[in-house]
């Protein structure tokens, strides 16, 4: 398969719809159709998930009631099967807490004429030192 | 700002459990509170007046209280580092959050200086009777089990809130104390020569011949 010239299009695209459901509770289960059964992997805060079910336990389990956010950047780059890495930058705020910088990384991986997220990397920007 | 000993106190627990109002009640709302984003860090200052055999002491109480982060599992170790005694608080009217508890602990043990940190372990809420979902002497017992204080206590009502923080401070203050005393013995040199004593019986035991 060949490099997509649409990647950053892509990325975009992505992104917004992606934190579209997340952000909304009533649609965030649908996320689970982004995800392979099987072949997703998520890394969350260091934690190391495969398949849709469990990515979704995950995303459940959060505990907030509303999040807002502001993304900063999406960086996006073709890849060779014809898939699109993407980097997000961006702050996000749970409920009544103190805003969080955080960094998302997905890579989609081309199904039919669409993608799913084979590859999904979350950490909050929090550091050891001040 | 005059004192004679600045204290950092933590206090942690599951998301939603009452950290933030503990703290606020604490400080009767009246604080200085700073929010260093980078480490996800909120904390606020108190001065107190600490009695200890017959001598008055200021303290200046730092109180950290984390910044949401821990929704997403992610305190770094930043956040423990120096800290001398720990508030855990769990939320009475949720279980989950008294479950929690355990791994609270392991992971105080395992980022704190001490194995055995200075630890009270606070049911909080306890103004929501009709909603408790953790009955007090199961709490009391796993307290005792892991030999911590336990107090139930509410920001509504402020019952336990001093209380909380005067017990641990003692704790905190107990083995400031003792450490002192220990530095003394090793800086006199008598525990210096024990060690050597033992130190030499070990090379004895090692020897080859």
């Amino acid at each position: 398969m060949a490099l997509n010239p649409q990647y950053d299009a892509i990325g975009r695209g992505f992104v917004q719809q992606y934190y579209t459901l997340f952000d909304d509770p009533a649609q965030r289960a649908n996320l689970a159709s982004m995800y392979n059964v099987e072949t997703s992997f998520m890394t969350f805060e260091g934690v190391q998930l495969q398949g849709a079910v469990k990515i979704m336990e995950k995303l459940n389990a959060l505990t907030f009631q509303k999040i807002g956010r502001i993304v900063t950047s999406v960086d996006s780059q073709p890849m060779f099967d014809g898939g699109v890495l993407i980097n997000v930058l961006g702050r996000l705020q749970c409920d009544e807490d103190p805003p969080h910088p955080y960094m998302q990384t997905f890579v989609l991986k081309p199904l039919g004429d669409s993608f799913f997220v084979q590859h999904d990397i979350f950490r909050l920007g929090i550091h050891d030192i001040a | 700002m005059d004192y004679d000993y600045l204290i950092k106190l933590l206090c942690v627990g599951d998301s939603g459990v009452g950290k933030t109002s503990f703290l606020y009640k604490y400080t009767d709302g009246v604080f200085h509170t700073q929010f260093i984003s980078t480490v996800g860090i909120d904390f606020r200052e108190k001065t107190v007046v600490y009695q200890q055999n017959g001598r008055q002491h200021r303290i200046h109480l730092q109180l950290w209280d984390t910044a949401g982060q821990e929704r997403f599992r992610s305190l770094t170790t930043a956040f423990y580092r120096d800290a001398m005694g720990f508030l855990l608080l769990f939320d009475l009217t949720n279980e989950a959050s008294f479950l929690e508890v355990r791994n609270w602990i392991e992971q105080l043990k395992t980022h704190s200086l001490s194995d055995d940190p200075d630890i009270v372990l606070c049911g909080h809420k306890c103004d929501l009777q009709e909603k408790r979902l953790v009955n007090p002497n199961r709490a009391r017992e796993f307290a005792k089990n892991y030999n911590l204080p336990y107090l139930e206590t509410s920001a509504k009502t402020g019952q336990n809130i001093d209380r909380a923080i005067e017990i641990l401070l003692d704790k905190v203050m107990f083995r400031m104390e003792t450490s002192v005393e220990y530095a003394m013995q090793c800086a006199t040199g008598r525990r210096r020569q024990s060690l050597q004593k033992l130190q030499a019986k070990q090379d004895r035991k090692f020897c080859s011949c």
